[in-house]
């Protein structure tokens, strides 16, 4: 498989840890950007793990997180312990060669290791750097922390979503990571694409709770051209029915999975061709019910006849059926089914590389493709300093005894050191 | 003082479906300096139909959902039925960039307007970005779309919601905002691409709805994708691993909850009082807790209910607990952080009102982006943009 050069002659450096940032350079890398992934083995990527022991390390446990591993492919990994002097001084030179920087640790970190953009921009006076702390690095929460579960709260997300009766409803261990992830992206071609015309770097702030209000969008904006929020109805929707989630017969998944028992598959009617042909189907279980007005009237009614019409099928069954008649439904599926979902499959998304440690994994492709099939993916996600020697050697002309020396000062490695 | 320069300037954008997913990865490129062009037919792009509505305005111009996608960008109405339309078409891609649409490449072979051969002929370097539910290929790529469809198939909603269910879906328009998000990434790395020089020729691209929503679910279906079943659902704001996480009432809103790494634990124990819970050697680990949460919730709920989750969140972040008030959609224009960077900005439509929306996520300081702003009524730029086209102009 050829090798993907779109972004090739781009570099950036990436201080970034967990889920958002490390996604954003995955986008770029898999482009063919190269990704300088900055890492130390006394701080390591913490979605290597969060609960680290002695026993953690010696089980080469940093190693096995699929967390970590899907989201580092194609990028080069370097320790440097940037609490020591060498460290800093050697970041700096990386920095010096690089198109851009991005790092979201919390506020206030990079300005106590010495490493603000200011300092930066003085190494190399045309640099980008992405900053995404979670509340953004301005304003009076800049130095706040949150995981994506707290930028999904305090983006107000919540309060979309569920029943009235329940508190307000939460979509995702993390929500808020993926979308600031892409946002980071974006945001970062775009200073490219300037960089390219003018020479000019630039500093980027992003705030991942606003990465989420696009998202909620249908919401403030009701809020405000309302003055009132829209009405928490759970699954239904104010104009149109049914409008739901509704239960299937225990039967088999997709791709082979074994049976569960809780199996649903989703279904929407926005106009009434889709409700004339649920209607056929389901006859004569829907009979009693007509145009839309009468439907959202009589909605308890309406869900239950057709609960009961669906508990008798299969989703995966009842999911073609209706799609063959142009009604929209979609099987709920588990996180466990979708690397054997026969549209995924097909479509050749899940891509496996071999990966020290692991063996053979699955990964997602790219969203967007030219043609038929993905855009291949060239290489796992690194081992911790797996890159070192190439890095330091290579692209700061370092040699071999000096690249001793910082591993035996414990400014370059390869295993994380648990501190105590 | 002079205008800001514009990172996007000299990118010209042609937008001839008018989906959320178009619309939106439109915005984000006229947001930031290009020129989008909205070629509707004459009823209007189908964002047009979409809630919430504007008060005092009408159709094709009340959709409030509409104006806040196309803020920035012109208007122009093309019945592409007509010879003398097609060409008009014809001659604003020929000095186009990109060109969205929903429609893939195979479908498109042998159309009047979009045979990626005329296409080729017309403009041979443009990207076509098409944005669709599931893609040309494959055992879907037939259904019919919606938000619920792909956030379902996609593996997002199995988790939500009570434990004897239904799973609980997503409002509005997410999934299709997150493909013309991912769909903006693709075109963006194309049009960048070409002008450095990596890439040339006509590229047509497509972006799936579904696979772009997977960026959710991609990191728990790698990690379950050998497992038979998956553990039940644990009911609403419970998603393992962590725990606590949740969203709990106190005196003056509702205070989010994360408490993940045991350093965080034992934080949130001491601002809580929770002496007796951060001593117990089961409560050590996440998974740990996660067995007892519903204890866990109802120590939390009892601890919080008389409190401020204003001074909680302010006291917890102290204490480097990522906590987080929640609010309301009538709270979140007030916040404070919010309105310190410009969160929301205000929207002009042609009709009605001018309301508050969202604006760009991040903040490029050198070159900032221009969200918000004018709505083009339909086809309020067809005497403008299509000059050379007098037969096709209102």
């Amino acid at each position: 498989m050829s090798r993907v050069d779109l972004l090739a002659g781009i570099r950036i450096v990436d201080l970034s840890m967990g889920w958002a940032g490390p996604l954003a350079t995955r986008h770029l890398a898999d482009m063919g950007a190269e990704i300088l992934k900055v890492e130390s083995c006394q701080r390591a990527d913490w979605w290597r793990g969060w609960e680290t022991s002695q026993a953690w390390v010696d089980d080469d446990m940093a190693e096995k997180a699929v967390p970590f591993n899907t989201v580092n492919r194609n990028k080069l990994d370097i320790t440097l312990d940037l609490t020591r002097e060498e460290g800093v001084d050697l970041l700096k030179r990386l920095v010096a060669q690089a198109d851009a920087v991005i790092e979201n640790f919390s506020g206030g970190v990079l300005p106590k290791l010495g490493l603000d953009y200011g300092v930066l921009k003085a190494v190399n006076p045309e640099l980008i750097m992405v900053s995404m702390p979670a509340f953004g690095s301005t304003g009076a929460w800049k130095d706040y922390r949150a995981y994506g579960s707290t930028v999904e709260q305090a983006s107000g997300l919540p309060h979309l979503h569920g029943r009235s009766e329940d508190p307000p409803v939460m979509l995702h261990v993390a929500y808020g990571d993926p979308v600031a992830g892409v946002n980071g992206a974006a945001a970062l071609l775009i200073a490219l694409r300037h960089k390219k015309r003018t020479g000019q770097g630039q500093y980027i702030d992003l705030s991942q709770p606003q990465c989420l209000f696009p998202l909620g969008a249908h919401g403030i904006i009701e809020q405000s051209v309302t003055g009132e929020a829209p009405a928490r109805l759970g699954n239904r929707h104010a104009s149109f029915a049914p409008h739901g989630v509704f239960p299937c017969t225990v039967g088999p998944g997709t791709g082979g999975q074994a049976p569960g028992e809780d199996q649903w598959i989703s279904i929407q009617v926005f106009n009434e061709a889709q409700w004339q042909a649920l209607q056929r189907l389901a006859a004569p279980a829907l009979d009693d019910f007509g145009d839309t007005a009468d439907r959202l009237a009589n909605v308890d009614a309406l869900e239950s006849a057709l609960s009961a019409w669906t508990a008798s099928h299969n989703r995966e069954a009842l999911m073609q059926l209706l799609q063959q008649e142009g009604v929209p439904a979609g099987a709920v599926r588990g996180a466990n089914e979708l690397v054997h979902d026969r549209h995924l499959q097909s479509r050749r998304f899940w891509q496996t590389l071999d990966r020290a440690f692991v063996g053979p994994m699955p990964h997602p492709s790219v969203a967007y493709r030219e043609g038929a099939a993905p855009y291949p993916l060239q290489a796992p996600a690194p081992t911790l300093g797996q890159h070192n020697q190439q890095i330091l050697t290579d692209l700061l002309g370092l040699g071999t005894s000096e690249l001793h020396q910082l591993a035996e000062q414990g400014v370059i490695g390869e295993k994380p050191i648990i501190q105590g | 003082m002079s205008e800001a320069p514009k990172p996007l300037d000299g990118i010209s954008i042609i937008d001839v479906s008018g989906t959320v997913g178009t619309a939106y990865c439109a915005k984000l490129f006229a947001d930031h300096g290009a020129t989008v062009i909205n070629v509707e037919p004459p009823g209007g792009h189908p964002t047009r139909q979409l809630a919430p509505f504007i008060a005092n305005a009408s159709h094709p111009e009340a959709s409030a959902m509409h104006a806040w996608l196309s803020t920035n960008k012109s208007s122009v109405v093309l019945d592409l039925q007509q010879l003398e339309a097609q060409r008009a078409l014809q001659d604003q891609i020929s000095s186009a960039q990109l060109l969205l649409m929903e429609t893939g490449e195979k479908a498109c072979t042998g159309h009047p307007c979009f045979d990626p051969d005329q296409l080729r002929q017309t403009n041979k370097d443009l990207v076509v970005m098409s944005i669709n539910w599931f893609g040309s290929d494959g055992p879907y790529r037939d259904y019919v779309g919606s938000d619920a469809t792909v956030q379902s198939l996609a593996g997002m909603i199995r988790g939500i919601g009570p434990v004897e269910g239904p799973p609980l879906l997503p409002t509005g328009y997410q999934a299709q905002i997150v493909g013309g998000l991912t769909a903006f990434v693709g075109a963006m790395t194309q049009v960048l691409a070409q002008e450095l020089g990596n890439k040339a020729g006509l590229t047509w691209l497509e972006t799936s709805i579904l696979e772009s929503n997977l960026c959710f679910t991609e990191v728990g279906a790698v990690a379950t994708h050998k497992l038979d079943r998956l553990p039940p659902r644990m009911g609403v704001n419970r998603f393992p691993p962590t725990y606590p996480l949740g969203i709990f009432p106190c005196r003056d809103g509702w205070l989010g909850v994360t408490a993940l790494t045991p350093s965080q634990w034992q934080a949130f124990c001491a601002l809580l009082g929770m002496d007796e819970e951060v001593r117990n050697p089961d409560y050590a680990t996440a998974q740990g807790r996660l067995q007892d949460s519903r204890r866990i919730d109802r120590i939390i709920a009892d601890k919080v209910r008389d409190r401020s989750a204003e001074e909680l969140f302010h006291r917890g972040q102290a204490m480097r607990v990522p906590l987080a008030p929640v609010p309301t959609m009538e709270q979140l224009f007030d916040v404070d952080q919010y309105v310190e960077r410009g969160a929301f900005g205000q929207v002009v439509p042609p009709q009605g009102q001018a309301f508050q929306a969202p604006t760009t996520p991040f903040r490029l300081f050198t070159t900032p982006s221009h969200p918000n702003g004018r709505v083009s009524a339909l086809g309020a730029d067809n005497k403008t943009l299509l000059s050379t086209h007098p037969e096709v102009s209102p």
